[in-house]
């Protein structure tokens, strides 16, 4: 048994060090952050400075400002007493292996029996960070890799050693897992672990190739980034965001340490360009700009998009790059198309592929950890050995064998199969042995996609699929283009309601996408009002608010578990469920007056509802319309789900889930915890402003128009807005039912899209999706 | 007729409303810390009270409730003390002292608290519930931003954006020359709060240049000249003066600072609500039986340097006679607080600087002016 982890202490408040810190803030966990003293009244302004650095930049490494004040900082020289009262400490310091084992020497000295000690290094091995320590450290002593930047990026690389109190880091995986929200991938004490092992090959193998195959940057990431799943950033790009500087640093480290024979060592090239490019000052985002860069225009105004041309070394206007359709959509005819496109794939990722396959079981034990890393870690859509079996594991091989290059005995051995199966409906994969096992998952893990396989939907059509996920729940999955809502959604979310009310115990809303929802599809809207098909419009507007109270009355319980955007009417899924379970990265709003509209399907009813049951609003009439209206008209959206509570789109009863792999287990959970004694909500009453509420907005909305900050049309639907919040011809004193706020919402939405300048907002989102600020 | 006299004045430490020091105090303890001071320093006998009347531009929420009465319970004064709350806006607590004078004139009382308070910090300008009549906010601008006024002024006076910096940063140097001085430190109460004893101003900022104000974005209107560097701040504040016959002082040893010589109020049109003090002070002063040449010392609040540069050229008033400790552009101006704090430091600064008559006026949002005339003693 070993001691909960309620204080953490990380030590080095660089890049990593703080980001590690703030993400164990956002766990709601305290963390003391240290540095080296400063010389100056401020012995601690170095983790000081780092903290407040992160209070201004963006993306934001807080979830909340809460978060931000969970964090004590310090320096090591009179702070250091003050580690023993933490469970976890975490080094993060320069990679000097003389600094940190000094470091530790005087850790394990401060910190009493039982304090996990582990170190964030990316290059150093951990036989070498343990050379000379005492027992009593290695049993303690770990390495916990996280990837840059740490909320964001879900990969966790631990290494254990031969020593290691296993009991020990379970405890701190287990917190790392559900507290932090990280996947925990084991890895063996290797040079580069798995990610930045295969990564940098793949990226270096890119530059080199592309060179080589005289491609631009911009078609070699064309090539390298969608039709791979890989981010579109590619290589180029991706590598302007990591820093042409750290690349060189990272290289070293391994080719200093790998085999002689290892592959590795060919795809480190001197790149005399590249060194001058560093040289002066173009070190990637973070510098004057890297591989591309924005350059002013002639103007001064319009910015445009530069990238370096690979042979001549100067920047030049980037020429937008098209893959054939038949490349960009099948991964085998790019990777067999005799084009520029298609050599340098098939160059770069036989030889990648290869790689990894060789590296199983060197730098992990199978090949689950290889694939989690590089998805986790490089955000790719699959990793190596998934890669290899879209392709076909025996094609590869025989290609490789047909160019009279070596092939892996990994890939010799899973022959005409694949390194994924699905065998009585359980996901397997081929493991070094040979043989074929289940693929592991946590305690508490359950993802759509394991329970799709093998198994037949309840219901379905083109938009929307609803499962049974066991324990009697059943889960109504959204599977259009960024899960944007249509009527065969809704259509689908009907019928679930009559399903589940007649055979399931409870309703989960949830998917597996990146996006719970980007709200409703505005293409369909657009043409409607093109052709001015308004009864059509209304009715889908009047549709979707009867289905969305229908499942807020349903008899049953129904949880929203949103991960990522969840906007407009994604938002308002949220808003009409029983309870919702947001991961932490949740963007949610109702961001309609962005196109020109006011919510349509009864998110304005129940925001009033939840923000006037919120603590600590001021009584009387119009603090609850006004900060609705501020929200909707603002068209807020949450930066994490610790905002969207702030925002009261969750309530305090819902919960906020850290690991994305969790969220469905816990929904499901969340859901069956309402099932006994389960009681659809009462219908609201609304005692709304009326006419002095609407032009008190009005009078703030001018205001706005006057500093120019709303423009002509902004007016218009922020009044559309205060009418419909403030009751429209209803009285203070008069009482308004949910049926006759939907009404007032219908108005308001049908006169707003009957305006030409709404339908120009929609249509500029559709075309650039950029708001248009008409 | 009774002679009315200012026998006392206290405020408490001006500071930013939300970001300040006052932030988390509430309005009637803050006020009742300054009630009890003023109580203290003149030595007045707390059962000759007859009336605490307070002013207060939003007094709802914690400010709420006749927050006058509830002020004289929290600084201990006798029960049989009164507590009435007043509300002119800005003008509430130069209202306060009115009424206080007209109830001695009337011999209805011997002494008085004329108070003011306003977290704005606590209860949001505007209030709760800004509910305006529709009808009335569609003919009339009642209830226009008192930025816009401002604008309107500056445009209908062409005051420019330079000419309004400059005599912010005027304004800025005075206060910060008479805190440095130590001129200011006499009229403020310490307030007590959990975080400590706060006991000096936290608006100032003297080092405030006209070129660091140019750079300041506009913050009422995109082709307009006021800017936050223009005006005064949000503020959190409160003051008292003691108001009595000139029979009672004397008769009871009080120091009485200055005479009340005339009071007068004025409406005007709301969207230039800046330009109030000019007919409520030419009014007053006629009463008084004065010229504005002959007055010596002149508290002109400064709600925006465009309505207070418009005054001083209307009125005909002596730049250097104005603000001689700067105005509420660089102390700040907590609504309800500042008509008292004004009455009270034109009365100090005539005892101290030595001059004959004193004015102090102030503009009113929703367009109306109030002002006093007073004398030295």
């Amino acid at each position: 048994m070993t001691t909960p982890i309620e204080r953490v202490c990380v030590i080095g408040a660089g890049v990593m060090g703080a980001g590690i810190a703030a993400q164990v803030a956002n766990a709601g966990v305290p963390v003391l952050l240290l540095d080296i003293v400063k010389d100056g009244p401020d012995r601690s302004a170095i983790a000081r400075g780092a903290v407040a650095k992160m209070q201004k930049t963006e993306p934001a490494s807080f979830m909340s400002a809460d978060a931000a004040r969970l964090v004590t900082v310090g320096n090591l020289e009179d702070d250091l007493e003050q580690v023993a009262g933490c469970q976890w400490v975490v080094e993060a310091i320069i990679e000097r292996l003389d600094l940190k084992q000094a470091l530790y020497a005087k850790l394990d000295a401060v910190c009493p029996p039982g304090t996990a000690i582990s170190s964030n290094t990316s290059t150093i091995r951990l036989a070498s960070l343990l050379d000379g320590m005492g027992e009593s450290f290695r049993k303690r002593f770990a390495i916990t890799h996280f990837f840059n930047p740490p909320r964001y990026m879900r990969l966790l690389e631990l290494v254990v050693g031969p020593n290691t109190d296993a009991a020990l880091f379970d405890g701190v995986a287990d917190f790392i897992d559900r507290r932090l929200g990280k996947s925990v991938v084991r890895t063996n004490d290797t040079p580069g672990f798995i990610a930045n092992r295969i990564g940098t090959f793949w990226l270096q193998h890119g530059v080199n190739t592309a060179i080589a195959h005289k491609l631009t940057v911009a078609e070699a990431d064309a090539v390298m980034g969608r039709p791979l799943g890989v981010p579109k950033t590619g290589i180029f790009g991706l590598l302007d965001l990591i820093g042409l500087d750290l690349m060189p640093h990272i290289a070293r480290s391994m080719t200093e340490s790998l085999a002689a024979d290892d592959p590795f060592h060919d795809t480190t090239r001197e790149l005399p360009f590249l060194q001058r490019m560093i040289g002066e000052g173009y070190t990637g985002r973070k510098g004057k700009g890297g591989f591309y860069r924005l350059n002013k225009g002639a103007s001064g105004r319009e910015k445009i998009k530069e990238s370096i041309g690979l042979v001549t070394g100067e920047y030049a206007p980037t020429q937008s790059v098209r893959l054939p359709d038949a490349l960009s959509r099948d991964l085998g005819t790019l990777l067999a198309s005799n084009d520029k496109f298609g050599a340098y794939a098939w160059s770069v990722m036989s030889d990648t592929l290869s790689y990894a396959a060789r590296l199983v079981p060197e730098i992990a034990d199978e090949i689950v950890a290889v694939d989690a890393a590089m998805r986790l870690g490089f955000n790719w859509k699959r990793g190596p050995f998934e890669l290899l079996d879209a392709i076909g594991p025996a094609k590869v091989a025989a290609r490789l064998e047909q160019e009279g290059r070596k092939v892996p005995a990994l890939l010799r051995a899973v022959g005409e199969g694949t390194f994924y199966r699905i065998h009585e409906g359980r996901p397997e994969f081929f493991g070094t042995d040979g043989l074929y096992h289940p693929v592991p998952r946590q305690d508490g893990v359950l993802l759509l996609d394991d329970v799709k396989r093998g198994a037949k939907p309840l219901a379905r059509n083109g938009s929307a699929s609803l499962w049974d996920i066991g324990e009697g729940v059943a889960c109504l999955e959204f599977h259009t283009k960024m899960n944007a809502l249509d009527d065969k959604i809704v259509a689908l979310l009907d019928k679930s309601l009559t399903i589940v009310g007649e055979r399931f115990r409870a309703l989960v809303i949830a998917n597996d996408g990146s996006n719970f929802s980007a709200g409703a599809n505005l293409g369909t809207a657009l043409f409607a009002g093109n052709i001015a098909a308004w009864g059509e419009i209304e009715k889908t507007v009047a549709e979707g608010q009867r289905v969305f109270k229908a499942m807020k009355y349903a008899p049953f319980p129904v949880v929203a578990a949103p991960a990522g955007l969840a906007l407009g009417g994604g938002c308002e899924v949220l808003l009409h469920a029983d309870a919702i379970v947001a991961h932490a990265e949740t963007y949610a709003g109702l961001v309609e007056t962005g196109v020109g509209l006011v919510p349509g399907w009864g998110g304005n009813g129940e925001m009033l509802t939840r923000v006037a049951a919120a603590r600590g609003m001021p009584k009387g009439p119009m603090p609850t319309v006004a900060a609705v209206f501020e929200t909707i008209s603002q068209a807020k959206v949450s930066k994490s789900a610790a905002e969207a509570r702030a925002m009261r789109i969750l309530r305090d009863s819902d919960s906020i889930v850290m690991n994305r792999d969790r969220l469905l287990f816990d929904a499901r959970a969340k859901a069956l915890s309402l099932v006994e004694g389960y009681k659809a909500p009462e219908k609201p009453e609304f005692r709304l402003s009326g006419q002095g509420g609407r032009a008190g907005l009005g009078l703030a909305v001018a205001d706005f128009a006057k500093r120019g900050i709303a423009t002509p049309h902004d007016v218009v639907v922020a009044d559309a807005l205060a009418e419909l919040l403030s009751g429209g011809d209803f009285d203070i004193v008069d009482i308004v039912t949910e049926d006759q706020l939907l009404a007032l919402e219908r108005r308001a939405f049908m006169r707003l899209i009957r305006t030409g300048p709404t339908l120009a907002r929609i249509e500029h989102m559709l075309t650039t999706g950029k708001p248009l600020r008409n | 007729m009774q002679n009315v006299v200012i026998a006392g004045y206290a405020r408490s430490p001006f500071h930013f409303a939300s970001k300040g020091q006052l932030a988390r105090v509430r309005g009637d303890d803050l006020a009742a810390q300054v009630v009890r001071g003023l109580v203290e320093r003149t030595g007045v006998d707390p059962a000759d009270i007859e009336d605490l009347i307070v002013g207060c531009a939003f007094p709802e929420g914690e400010q709420g409730m006749n927050v006058a009465r509830l002020i004289g319970l929290l600084a201990e004064l006798p029960l049989s003390v009164g507590g009435a709350t007043v509300n002119r806006f800005c003008g509430s607590s130069m209202q306060s002292v009115h009424m206080a004078a007209g109830q001695i004139a009337l011999g209805a009382g011997e002494v008085f608290i004329a108070a003011g308070v306003e977290s704005m910090s606590r209860v949001p300008m505007g209030g709760y519930n800004p509910m305006p009549n529709a009808a009335l906010a569609a003919k009339s601008a009642a209830y226009m931003g008192m930025g816009e006024t401002a604008e309107n002024v500056a445009r209908q006076y062409e005051i420019s954006r330079a000419m309004q910096e400059q005599f912010a940063v005027e304004s800025q140097r005075k206060a910060g020359a008479a805190q440095s001085g130590g001129r200011l430190s006499d009229e403020i109460v310490p307030i007590t709060t959990k975080a400590g004893v706060i006991d000096k101003d936290g608006c100032l900022r003297p080092e405030t240049t006209a070129e660091g104000l140019a750079g300041l974005k506009l913050a009422f209107d995109q082709n307009g000249t006021v800017t936050a560097g223009t005006a005064s701040p949000l503020t959190d504040g409160a003051s008292a003066v003691l108001v009595c016959s000139e029979e009672y002082a004397a008769r009871k040893g009080l120091k009485p600072l200055a005479r009340i010589l005339g009071v007068a109020i004025s409406g005007c049109q709301p969207e230039t609500m800046g330009l109030g003090p000019i007919q409520s002070s030419r009014k007053a002063l006629k009463r008084a039986g004065i010229e504005a040449s002959a007055l010596d010392v002149v508290e002109l609040n400064e709600a925006f340097a465009s309505q207070a540069l418009a005054c001083i050229r209307d009125l005909g008033l002596r730049p250097e006679t104005v603000n001689l400790d700067g105005g509420a552009i660089a102390i700040g101006h907590p609504l309800g607080a500042t008509g008292a704090r004004i009455v009270g430091k034109a009365a100090a600064l005539l005892a101290r600087e030595g001059g004959r008559y004193a004015l102090a006026t102030q503009c009113i949002g929703g367009g109306q002016g109030i002002a006093t005339v007073l004398e030295r003693i």
